[in-house]
């Protein structure tokens, strides 16, 4: 780690703040670096694939003309440092919507340019369900190497890719020891019952009656590791300026307000509304995969708590019920 | 306390006098609480108060959707809560007769307690219709109350300066800070303008300070320190010190205090010809 640090490549990793929390942040000195006593950092790794701005190009006017001129996107090698499995998990996710009708240089560089550490979990919280979306706490998904604890301060290391071999090469001992990971959190909802909800349920009163304490942020989407939903917009002044790409969020009632002053989600009920449907059904439709990785930071961060969790045990409950009537 | 608050909304809702109750649900005991709203009598059971009651409810008075679904409610309120509620009401943003404010008996709120609660002085709700439970309302200096502000000030500008650039470079603007905020009722929030832009809407050390500078000081002295914005930043930032050193500004100029005195006018939005500047006059 020091060696790269030295290099002066970029390291991401868990590090603790001031206030005790734990975050990602990228490392100055790798005694920052936190591996344990945590369950989930409160962000999430997609700020080092798509950061939360972005310039695109810069522009400049001459005289009636506009000049524009292209920003270099770093593409040197970095690192992602003990990443949780489920935040690994996203980046395979969103390789789909970064390389769908475009393909997304900026995203898609920074991609290949990052090694992704991924640390097995051995604790969960009641936040957590990632085995409620098909994942567990080894699941290898996005990852490049796979640390497994085992225990005595060493680890199983899975090298997942040749960015993960080369990393690994001469760092690796053969043991006959493996890892136990415990099994994680105990699955809460079926996944095949809510997208059925969500087909059959877009105009029903569930919504707001479940979400009618939401108060509009995005402390859901911007720590979510799938939530990728963006802005484009100029900053600058009358000589020139650039272009720049910002984190959105569904849930800002601005995201979705016409310049006619209509806004076809006038309700934050709507809101909530689509940013399940977006993850369990409409997602999951174009590319085949649920846009959710059940890490259950949308409920840790939500100062109301009312996460993707919250909501989906609702449907769940609501189904069960429904299921008895029957 | 709990008991003898649910019979007051119970027949609150029983006698007609409000279309909802917004009050605090808990899945389990221990876990957070969260805002609920009650419409039913037979539901008053799910409400419960304990020091898990973090959410300063003031924040859904304003709400356009909440208005519109339950033209009369009741709310429960902390004492730094009913200030917030008060400042909306010297603001012109609520009509207090349609709202039943129910003060309860707060000895603070957090395992352990959290900041705003160690040196707080309204353990007593004031400017409230219902009271429910008494506990004394300690004597706290203002010395106290900004014990954390004046120890921050102790610090070199520069050491300040270097504070603020590394707390706010982790500040995602995610708006947690805002939409959780009740004193934050701005239709159109001056960084949501972009006709034209006048704050940069990225997440940039500058795009961060012009936000939460601006904030700050459109919190000078109406911001009551109920602290919702510190603690529900997912990135940690003690946004309190901001808030406290305008409202200690606004006690050291104005001798004003927001929400503690419902006679007192506003000392932002308040205009006397007897105004010692003359610019204003």
């Amino acid at each position: 780690m020091d060696k790269w640090l030295e290099q002066e490549r970029p390291v991401a990793a868990p590090v603790r703040l001031q206030d005790n929390r734990v975050m990602y942040q990228p490392l100055t000195a790798s005694s920052q670096i936190v591996s344990d006593g945590f369950v989930h950092a409160e962000n999430s790794i997609k700020e080092f694939f798509f950061p939360r701005t972005e310039k695109l190009y810069n522009y400049k006017f001459v005289g009636q003309d506009v000049e524009l001129q292209d920003v270099t996107v770093e593409d040197a090698p970095r690192m992602v440092l003990f990443a949780r499995p489920c935040d690994a998990a996203s980046l395979p996710i969103l390789d789909h919507v970064f390389n769908w009708d475009y393909k997304d240089e900026f995203y898609n560089r920074r991609r290949r340019a990052t090694t992704v550490v991924t640390l097995a979990c051995t604790e969960h919280d009641t936040h957590c369900f990632c085995t409620s979306v098909g994942l567990t706490p080894d699941s290898e998904q996005g990852s490049d190497v796979l640390l497994l604890p085992l225990g005595d301060g060493n680890f199983e290391v899975r090298m997942l890719t040749e960015k993960g071999k080369e990393l690994f090469r001469d760092l690796v001992q053969t043991s006959d020891k493996t890892a136990q990971i415990p099994e994680g959190p105990a699955k809460k909802f079926d996944v095949d019952e809510v997208l059925q909800f969500l087909e059959e349920n877009f105009d029903s009163p569930f919504w707001e009656e479940q979400t009618l304490r939401c108060l509009g942020c995005a402390a859901c989407a911007y720590n979510c590791p799938t939530c990728h939903c963006f802005d484009i917009v100029d900053e600058g002044n009358a000589c020139g300026g650039c272009r720049v790409k910002n984190w959105d969020a569904c849930q800002f009632s601005m995201f979705s307000l016409h310049a006619s002053g209509h806004n076809p989600r006038s309700i934050q009920a709507q809101r909530q509304r689509q940013r399940i449907q977006h993850k369990f059904r409409i997602y999951h439709e174009k590319f085949g995969t649920y846009l959710c990785t059940g890490c259950g930071n949308c409920g840790r961060n939500c100062p109301v708590s009312l996460g993707v969790l919250n909501v989906v045990e609702a449907i769940h409950r609501r189904t069960v019920k429904a299921s008895e009537k029957d | 306390m709990l008991k003898q608050l649910r019979q007051i909304c119970k027949e609150l809702l029983e006698e007609g006098k409000v279309n909802a109750v917004i009050g605090y649900g808990q899945d389990a005991p221990g876990k957070p609480a969260y805002p609920i709203f009650v419409t039913q009598p037979a539901d008053v059971t799910q409400l419960v108060w304990n020091s898990h009651c973090y959410n300063n409810l003031a924040v859904y008075l304003t709400q356009k959707r909440i208005r519109a679904l339950y033209p009369k409610v009741a709310i429960i309120v902390k004492g730094c809560d009913a200030r917030a509620v008060t400042v909306l009401e010297k603001d012109s943003q609520i009509s207090r007769e349609d709202v039943v404010v129910i003060g309860m008996a707060c000895e603070g709120v957090g395992e352990p307690r959290e900041p705003k609660c160690n040196a707080c002085d309204v353990h007593m709700p004031h400017n409230v219709d219902i009271t429910v439970g008494e506990v004394p309302n300690p004597p706290v200096t203002q010395e106290q109350r900004f014990a954390e502000l004046n120890a921050f000030l102790k610090k070199t500008p520069e050491e300040r300066m270097a504070y603020w650039k590394t707390e706010l470079a982790r500040c995602v603007k995610c708006y947690a800070c805002r939409q959780t905020c009740p004193l934050c009722y701005c239709e159109r929030c001056i960084v949501d303008k972009n006709r034209p832009t006048c704050i940069d809407t990225s997440a940039t050390l500058k795009g961060n300070f012009a936000w939460q500078i601006t904030r700050a000081f459109h919190q000078a002295a109406r911001c009551v320190g109920c602290d919702e914005c510190t603690r529900v930043c997912p990135a940690g930032i003690n946004l309190r010190l901001l808030n406290q050193s305008l409202a200690l500004a606004a006690e050291n100029c104005f001798e004003f205090r927001a929400g503690m005195d419902a006679e007192l006018e506003p000392v932002v939005g308040a205009y006397s010809l007897q105004d010692k500047e003359n610019f204003i006059r």
